[in-house]
Order: structure tokens, then C-alpha cells, then sequence
């Protein structure tokens, strides 16, 4: 039977029933990676480890919630003793001491890490063209981006090699490439995953989050994920529910918030019959839309790209060819050292953001831009307090639109910035947020997103999963759509 | 036209906690390099800052010893620069809301009182260490220190000269020494002092441009490189041209200060609130709790000496004055309740070999439970007065055991009664001449007696023993 | 954005600008600050800057020496060093 496509219930359903054994089901995985390295959606594989933890497992099974099941890991998350690259060269032969808390957490629920994925250099991208391992592609299309930062893992979980995978959203990273690559990912609420591990881009903003083919499969991640870590003071320490709990729960008086200041106008027809197809279906199911207005929200762009490079600039500090990592050939003293290392070392958009980063910072300016976006900030996070005094959930679409081509965004990185539009509020003010998959734009897949209060992920799954019951988009796989 | 200097000092204080600020790694001295390193010290990829909550314990401490304003919710800020010993590539510190805001303290230059404010004092982590002599056109980086909670100490440019930077910088010491929030030990580097240096004319109501003198860590020094710098910014006025502002280290050898090569454009440190910690409240019971238990300072000590141990103003003020010799003291006194003689030794000929030496009372080989037992063994006549000076001399240079010492050279005190009577009874004998003599009024022979029988037993017979069975003897 | 500015931010991050890649970053960045400058559009009077989305205070910890001596770890994934020091070439002060 095959095992590509299949969701985490399916996976376990079949390990328990002994239709395959834990060793079939992770050498089947390592073939499905073989055969798609087209993808390049990988950069270190743990065949050897992978392979020793399902024989044990076939010796002692047990039946923890993600015993033996597949799960790729983003190359943003320290493995013990597996390389950890962050899709930079800077990092290319970097082995972590330790393990971040949440590969552990999924680890000791039983999962079975089979490689690290590839994704934009320091998690600073949105089509995974930026990584230092070659660009990834999406399974919808050989000339198409999976979307970024994390590229590597949509495309692992979208070409059905693995039915699930972490990735980390800090402006939309999660969201935008499941959303292109028409998968299900969920960015929780800030805190809710412990950073400890997870290499910094931009402390107040990153997170960590599932990527699979539902909402489902999503929630029983989640469960796994979440933890209080007293190793990271932004973790946070609420009750964690069973994310699984309520999903099926119906949604009938659900109010759902569309933002006035969202110009869908702005969009391609396309893009906005598959957004108002959505509603129409929503309302079948018994929500009900209100209007919002988020005054502020077009300054979210802007803001982000003050805030998380500043962020950057000093988290990347580190990264000097002193005590890790790359380090240039014979450095003829200090000042070469670090310069040529890091000018080696780091690509473009990651040299350009320190650049920014340190600009807004620098004497003189740090009021007018640091001091300002800081506030700003503040303002947004403020108008989605008002607005989920009215409304359970915010929806919008995930991106401007589906998937395109390699290279089209051309040479402004400003373009690439406006794809993450819609995405971006979430983070800055910390909610929780997701896509599904929700239509199709010239025969690729486009994603629906749903942002939820603060600590409503059970609420947000359970609306995504209400639409998942209830429709088949996140059913559609590429090797049946494409031609 | 008379010069004006202005002198401002930020002392760094290692904070004398068993864990670093932000990580659990070891803060002993000494260590092996590298081996006092914590994954997060490090700055691994992914690693995450803790607060220590005793470190902040010890900086209220600071706080409330200096009448300052405790801030009970401060946060930290991120200072960013470029150094092989900085594993992060910045330093967490606290800039915009210090634990510490505006104290002050008491000085004493030359017999004068003078109160120096405080501007602030805040946490921050120290660096590691640059080692440049040691490798070949290389350095080596020793991260044990990185991580280390500091003090750090800011004073108002109200100094006025290197007396009173020495006098402020000692005063400094002894607070941090008596809270027990450091050991005060400089050769260790503890403590150590940047000094900012301007130059006005008294009439001007601007201050000049200020020079910064880094890593001090001896009094000798820093009087010396303020003295030296005040000249040379002098010499540079008067000659026209300007002070630059820079930074500069004093060469002690050549007793010069000189710029650092570090480009000025470096110094922009784009500080910035750290986004991985969030502000630590220090709650009122907390407060309440370190201010109830505040240790005891120096001139609570002073005052307690003069009326409980019945010292003299003079001794108690000399005891008090060091952590150190106070716990001596204290310690010493649980051995014997004759305090006086206590102070004595300290005040006596303690304070004579630590003037001889030119060190303080925390440089030398004489432990607290060294200078316990020379107390007892005095106390309990197993040595006299005499004797001990000479086991107090073979301490200071040896550091060896005071017990061992009496051993070793067979100085135990000869109480004998019936042994010294039969020693001075043939002393006697052997002496007729001398007896008759004293018989016949010459009572200073009295001492030739003495002298005899110490003599006889190589110093060791119990002098007040002797006295009473020679006066039986003769008299 | 004047060549000085870039420079010097430049100098600050230690990445380096040679003429091959000068001209396209001060455009870049440049037209990012273009960007960002919309943010003069807000009326920020008494708003506080927020640094975390958490509205909360963090948790410390107890005064504990709990690290291990991982020396070898440490010194074995650095690109330069000898059995004790992480090495760099000799910096003079």
C-alpha cells in the first residue's frame, strides 16, 4: 500500500493495524525522498538513526501519539549530533550539541525525524530562492516556488513524502508556502512553542508551527509541540487543551471578521472568486461575516521590515568564524576575519536586512524608525483587540495569489516583501493564524487564512476543520492536477 | 586661570552569585579555560537567556546601602559590538531602566568627608577573555567569564581629583565587600574601573571633552592614569588644539595612557531592548526581605565594637573598615572572651606587617582560622605573648598552620610549675654574686633572673610562671 | 542614502562593500528605507513602544550552577583552536 499522500491518522491507523511495519514505513519514506530530489526540498537526511528507531520500535512498539510516524524537521531547528544549516552557507557544516525543545517533544512523542528540510537562508524569504542548498520547487510546478521561508517542508508534506512537518513563521513562513503549496499549516500564538533551539531570526516575532495535509493532522502536531520551557521566558505558561478535541464541533454563529482595509480589488479575479466561494461556503455551515475595520493594518509591512531586521541584525551578530560555523581561508587579522566571514558566508537578502537592521538602529535614527515601527506595532496589536471584541475569527486570503514562477519577482526585494500582505499582522501582534487550502488559481492551489484571539488555536482548527469536512480542496494533490 | 578636573568613574562589580546571569554555568575563579561554559554563554545558535534572580537580590542590596531608588520592574537592553571574547556579538546590560537609579556615598579623602552621587547602577554580563601573549601572532578566547553578572556602578562627574577617585573606588569596595555581593578581590579582577577625564577652566560653565580610560584595577593605577591624564589633556588645551574623544588604556610600565586602536565609527552600539527577556518585577516582600536582612556595614560594626567589645573608637574604626579583619575579629572573638586582646594583634602587630608589605589584609597568607587558633593558644597559655609573635611571623611568610607551627619548632609554653621552680632554683644557685645584689636593692637585676630562665628555656617558660616563683624565690 | 552612511552601517554589521555590489545595496536599501518611511503616516503621541506581544514579566531562575564542563564540545565545532583556546589572529589593542 502505498503510503504517499497519507495524513498522520491514516499512517497510525496503518502501523497499528500491521498493514507495515515501522521499518517498511520509513524506508518507503526515504524512497519517496529519493525518488522527488527534484525537489530539493531536503538538505541533511537521518536515514541511519531513522531506520535504528523504527526497528526498535517494531521490537517495543508503543503507542504514543506519533509513534513511527515520518515527520521532516525544518533546517531551522537544532538536532543533536545532525547538521543544522539554516540554509546558509555560514552554517553548511554546523553540528548542534543539543536538540531544540520542540524536536524533543515530537521525538519523545514518538516520531521518527527523517531529514532536515531546505528553506530560505535564516528564515528570510518567501519562495525559498535564497538558501544557500539550491532552490526548492514546488510539486505543483518544476518552474513554480513553494513559497518561503519554509519551502522545503511544504514541498516534503505537499509531494506526500511525509504526512507532516515543522516549520516556523515569523512574518508568514508557515502560512504563505502551505498556502502555495496547497497544504494545511498553523502558526500558534506567540509563546505557545518553546524557542529554545529554534535559530533566532526575529525573537518578538518567530514561532514555531506545523505543516501537514489537514487541520486534523495539524492538531494532534500541536498537542505535541506546545510545551512550557522555563529555558525560554517568552514561553508561555497557559493550559495546553487537546487541540483535537473540539474540531468537529459545529461553527453554526461563528462571526467572522473580513477587514474593510483589505483592498481584494487589488487582486486578480481569480484570486477573488476563490475568496468570496469560501465565504459563500462559510455561511452554508452557519458562520456569520461582520465587517472589521484594522485602521492601521497597511502599515504592517512596513513596520515588519523594521522590526525584524533590527531584530536580525544583532540575533545574526553571532555568526563571527570565532567559535562555530564557517570561517574564512587565512584571515590576516580580526577586522578580515569577521568581514570575510560573513560576507562569504551570508547571501544577499540576508546581508541586506543586517544592513536595514543596523540602520534603524543607529544613532540618529533609531527614534524615527525603531522607536516608531515599536509603536506602530502597538497600534495594530491594539485594533486586532478591538476587533475580536466582535468577531471569533478573522479570515482573509493567505497570499495575493498562487504559486509563481522562479526568478519573476526580479531584482526589488520590495515585491517579495508585499507578498507577505496578509500574513504579517499576525505576527506583530502575536496571534495565532492559518491557511488551508481552499481553491485552485490556474491549476494551482491558493490558500484561506484564518487568524484567531489570543490562544484560540482550538477555535481556529476547529474552523478550518468544519471546511475540511465539508469540501475537498485539501484532498487535491499534484500528481493528479497536473498535466 | 586654574584648571578644573572632572572625573567620573564606572566601576564593574562581579556580582558574587554561583551562577552566571543568564546561564547556569560555573562562576568560580581559576578554572581551567573554557570549562565554565554553559551552552547559552556560548551564544550557540538557538540558545535563550534566564535571569538570575540573586544577582538582582545582590544589586538592590547596592541600592539600598546607597539610599538609591530601586526600580522593581527593569528590563534589559542589547549593546552591540564586534569583540573575539563577546560570543554573541552584543552584551545584555540594562540600558533604559536600570535595577539601581540615583544613590549616593560617602567618601573619606584626607580626613574629609565628601558625598559622591551615584548616577545608577545596573546588571549586565560580563565578557570573556582575550589572551594576546600567549600564541604565537595569535589570541586565544577564554569564555569562562563570559556570562558573569556585574555591577556596574556609575558615578556623577563629581570627582575632583585622583585622591578622591582613589578614596571613592576604595569606599566602593568596602560596600560591595561588607553586602557580600563581591569578594572585593582586584588581583582577581572583581572589580575593576573605567575613569572619564575632562579638563575646565573654573570659569567655564561647559564641561570639557572627556577622555575614557578603561580596565583599571588597582588604586596605584588609577590615581596614577588620572594624574597622567590630566597633564596631557592640559598640555593639548593649552597648546590650542582639542581633546579627541576616545577611548585609552594606561600602559603601567611606561605610566602613560594611550588610544585604543578601535575605529570611532565602531561605537555606535544601537542599543535596543532584548526581545528574548522580558522585564523581571522584584515583588514588595521581596524588597522587604533583602532590606531586612541587609549585612551589616561598616559603621554599624563601629558603633557595635565600641559598646559591645569595649574597643576604643581608634581600634573598632581600623577593624571595621575591611570585611575582612572584621570577620577576623568576629571570629577570632569566638575564641576567647578577652576581645581586647583580640583587637590588639589586629590593630598591633597585624596592621604593622600589612604596612610593611604595602597589602590589604585579603592579600596576605593569614587565614581566619589561623589567626582563630594563635588567639586560642595565646588564651589557653599554650603559647605566651612572646611567643606568638614569632609564630605570627613564620604565618605571614609560610601560610602554614599555627598548630603545626608550635609543633614543628617545639614552641609550646612551659607551665611546669615544680619544673620552672627547680629551673630557677638553680639559676639562683649558680648566681650568688647577682642574688646578693638584689637582695641588696638593686631591683633591676630582677630582669637578669628572668632573662636567665627564658634564656634556659629558649624562651618558652610561661613569663608570668616565672615572675611569681622568682619573687617567691627571692624575695 | 549617502556613500558615507552605507559605509559606515556597513563597517558596523562587518560585511563588506567593494565595487562589484556597492552601487546595487545603496539602492537596496535606499529604497527599503523609501518603503518603511510610510510609517511617518501614524500619529504615535503617547504610545508605548511595544517590544513583546507577551503582556507579561519573566520567570527567573534560582542561583544554581548546573552546567556541565563541555570544553571539548565546544572546542571541536569551532573553526579554529587548540586543546584549551578558541583561537583568532592576534589582536592588538
Amino acid at each position: 500500500m502505498s503510503i504517499q499522500y497519507k495524513t498522520i491518522k491514516e499512517l497510525a491507523s496503518m502501523l497499528k493495524g500491521n498493514d507495515i511495519s515501522n521499518k517498511e514505513l520509513v524506508e518507503e519514506t526515504y524512497s519517496l525522498v529519493k525518488s522527488n530530489t527534484h525537489l530539493n526540498a531536503f538538505i541533511t537526511l537521518n536515514e541511519d538513526a531513522a531506520i535504528k528507531k523504527a526497528e526498535d520500535l517494531d521490537k517495543n512498539p508503543s503507542y504514543l501519539s506519533l509513534s513511527g510516524i515520518p515527520i521532516a524537521q525544518k533546517d531551522l531547528f537544532c538536532t543533536k549530533d545532525l547538521r543544522t544549516t539554516c540554509g546558509s552557507n555560514m552554517l553548511s557544516n554546523f553540528i548542534p550539541p543539543y536538540s531544540a525543545t520542540v524536536i524533543e517533544n515530537l521525538e519523545n512523542a514518538g516520531c521518527i525525524s527523517i531529514g532536515k528540510t531546505n528553506m530560505d537562508e535564516f528564515a528570510m524569504g518567501s519562495s525559498n530562492e535564497t538558501s544557500f542548498f539550491g532552490n526548492v520547487l514546488n510539486p505543483w510546478g518544476d518552474d513554480l516556488v513553494p513559497g518561503g521561508s519554509s519551502g522545503g517542508s511544504a514541498a516534503a508534506v505537499a509531494a506526500g513524502i511525509v504526512p507532516a512537518a515543522t516549520g516556523t513563521d515569523t512574518g508568514g513562513s508557515i502560512r504563505q508556502p502551505a498556502s502555495l503549496c496547497g497544504i494545511t499549516g498553523l502558526k500558534p500564538t506567540y509563546g505557545r512553542i518553546s524557542r529554545w533551539g529554534m535559530i533566532a531570526f526575529a525573537s518578538s516575532l518567530d514561532q514555531a508551527g506545523p505543516m501537514a495535509r489537514t487541520a486534523e493532522d495539524c492538531a494532534i502536531m500541536l498537542n505535541e509541540m506546545c510545551s512550557h520551557d522555563l529555558k525560554d521566558t517568552t514561553s508561555l505558561d497557559e493550559e495546553i487543551p487537546d487541540f483535537t478535541s473540539d474540531l468537529s464541533t459545529s461553527i453554526k454563529g461563528l462571526k467572522i471578521g473580513i477587514v474593510k482595509e483589505f483592498d481584494l480589488s487589488q487582486l486578480d479575479n481569480d484570486v477573488v472568486k476563490v475568496f468570496e466561494e469560501s465565504k459563500k461556503h462559510y455561511e452554508s455551515l452557519g458562520a456569520e461575516f461582520v465587517e472589521i475595520s484594522l485602521p492601521n493594518i497597511s502599515l504592517s509591512v512596513p513596520t515588519y521590515y523594521v522590526v525584524a531586521p533590527a531584530e536580525c541584525s544583532s540575533n545574526l551578530s553571532r555568526f563571527d568564524g570565532v567559535k562555530f560555523g564557517k570561517r574564512c581561508d587565512d584571515p590576516k587579522n580580526l577586522e578580515d576575519l569577521y568581514i570575510r566571514t560573513r560576507s562569504e558566508g551570508f547571501g544577499d537578502e540576508v546581508k541586506r536586512r543586517i544592513l536595514i537592521g543596523s540602520y534603524v538602529l543607529s544613532a540618529g535614527f533609531y527614534d524615527a524608525y525603531y522607536k516608531k515601527a515599536q509603536q506602530v506595532r502597538r497600534l495594530i496589536k491594539n485594533d486586532f483587540d478591538n476587533a475580536f471584541e466582535k468577531v471569533d475569527v478573522i479570515m482573509s486570503p493567505t497570499t495575493r495569489g498562487a504559486a509563481f514562477s522562479a526568478g519573476s519577482k526580479g531584482d526589488d526585494p520590495i515585491q517579495m516583501y508585499l507578498e507577505d500582505l496578509f500574513t504579517i499582522p499576525a505576527n506583530l501582534a502575536g496571534l495565532p493564524a492559518l491557511s488551508i487550502p481552499n481553491g485552485m488559481v490556474d491549476n494551482k492551489p491558493i490558500g484561506l487564512q484564518l487568524i484567531g484571539n489570543f490562544l484560540q488555536e482550538s477555535k481556529l482548527l476547529q474552523v478550518a476543520h468544519n471546511f475540511q469536512i465539508s469540501t475537498d480542496w485539501h484532498l487535491k494533490k499534484p500528481t493528479e492536477e497536473i498535466n | 586661570m586654574s584648571w578644573e578636573t572632572v572625573i567620573g568613574l564606572e566601576i564593574h562589580v562581579q556580582l558574587s552569585t554561583e551562577s552566571k546571569l543568564f546561564s547556569g554555568g560555573s562562576t568560580g575563579f581559576g578554572a581551567e579555560p573554557n570549562t565554565h561554559v554553559d551552552l547559552i554563554d556560548m551564544g550557540l545558535p538557538g540558545v535563550l537567556p534566564v535571569a538570575n534572580r540573586d544577582a538582582f537580590y545582590k544589586a538592590i542590596r547596592f541600592g539600598l546601602a546607597t539610599n538609591a531608588e530601586i526600580n522593581q520592574t527593569s528590563s534589559f537592553d542589547r549593546k552591540n559590538y564586534f569583540y573575539p571574547d563577546l560570543p554573541k556579538g552584543y552584551q545584555i546590560t540594562q540600558m533604559a531602566i536600570p535595577i539601581v537609579g540615583k544613590g549616593s556615598i560617602k567618601i573619606l579623602v584626607e580626613g574629609a568627608e565628601k558625598i559622591i552621587n551615584i548616577t545608577r547602577a545596573h546588571l549586565e554580563e560580563d565578557a570573556g577573555k582575550s589572551i594576546h601573549d600567549l600564541f604565537e601572532g595569535e589570541t586565544g578566547v577564554d569564555l569562562n567569564r563570559a556570562g558573569t553578572p556585574l555591577l556596574e556602578i556609575v558615578s556623577e562627574p563629581e570627582i575632583s581629583n585622583a585622591k578622591e577617585a582613589v578614596a571613592y573606588f576604595k569606599a566602593v569596595k568596602q560596600l560591595v565587600t561588607f553586602l557580600d555581593i563581591c569578594d572585593g578581590i582586584m588581583a582577581q579582577g572583581s572589580m575593576r574601573c573605567d575613569v572619564n577625564v575632562s579638563m575646565k577652566k573654573t570659569e567655564d560653565k561647559e564641561l570639557g571633552t572627556r577622555a575614557e580610560i578603561k580596565n583599571l584595577n588597582s588604586f596605584k593605577f588609577i590615581e596614577k592614569a588620572i594624574n597622567f591624564e590630566t597633564e596631557r589633556q592640559i598640555r593639548i588645551i593649552e597648546s590650542g588644539e582639542s581633546v579627541v574623544q576616545e577611548t585609552r588604556l594606561y600602559d603601567s610600565i611606561k605610566n602613560e595612557t594611550r588610544s585604543m586602536r578601535s575605529k570611532e565609527e565602531a561605537n555606535d552600539y544601537r542599543y535596543f531592548p532584548c526581545p528574548d527577556l522580558l522585564p523581571v518585577v522584584i515583588t514588595d516582600e521581596e524588597l522587604n526581605e533583602i532590606k531586612e536582612n541587609l549585612p551589616e556595614l561598616p559603621e554599624q560594626k563601629e558603633r557595635r565594637y565600641i559598646s559591645e567589645a569595649n574597643l576604643e573608637e581608634s581600634e573598632a574604626k581600623i577593624i571595621s573598615s575591611s570585611k575582612t579583619m572584621a570577620n577576623m575579629f568576629e571570629e577570632a572573638c569566638l575564641k576567647t572572651d578577652d576581645s581586647k586582646l583580640v583587637a590588639n594583634w589586629l590593630v598591633g602587630d597585624i596592621s604593622a606587617l600589612l604596612n610593611k608589605d604595602n597589602i590589604d589584609i585579603d592579600e596576605s597568607k593569614l587565614t581566619s582560622n589561623n589567626f582563630g587558633t594563635l588567639i586560642e593558644r595565646i588564651s589557653d597559655k599554650t603559647i605566651s605573648g612572646k611567643i606568638a609573635k614569632s609564630v605570627l611571623e613564620e604565618v605571614w611568610e609560610s601560610g602554614n598552620n599555627v598548630d603545626d607551627i608550635i609543633e614543628d619548632k617545639g614552641l609550646v609554653q612551659i607551665q611546669d610549675e615544680s619544673l620552672l621552680e627547680s629551673i630557677a632554683s638553680k639559676i639562683i644557685e649558680d648566681n650568688p654574686g647577682q642574688v646578693n645584689a638584689y637582695k641588696g636593692g638593686k631591683d633591676k637585676l630582677f630582669g637578669f633572673f628572668v632573662g636567665q630562665v627564658m634564656k634556659e628555656t629558649q624562651g618558652k617558660a610561661n613569663p608570668q610562671s616565672v615572675n611569681e616563683i622568682l619573687k617567691k624565690l627571692l624575695d | 542614502m549617502d556613500k558615507k552612511t552605507v559605509t559606515n552601517i556597513a563597517y558596523l554589521s562587518r560585511l563588506s562593500l567593494n565595487e562589484g555590489n556597492e552601487d546595487k545595496i545603496t539602492k537596496d536599501l535606499e529604497n527599503i528605507i523609501k518603503f518603511v518611511d510610510q510609517l511617518d503616516t501614524a500619529n504615535v503621541d503617547d504610545i508605548d513602544p511595544l517590544t513583546s506581544p507577551l503582556e507579561k514579566t519573566a520567570k527567573t531562575r534560582s542561583d544554581k550552577a548546573t552546567a556541565q564542563n563541555r570544553k571539548d564540545v565546544f572546542l571541536e565545532r569551532s573553526p579554529k583552536s587548540n586543546e584549551d583556546y578558541f583561537l583568532v589572529p592576534r589582536v592588538v589593542e
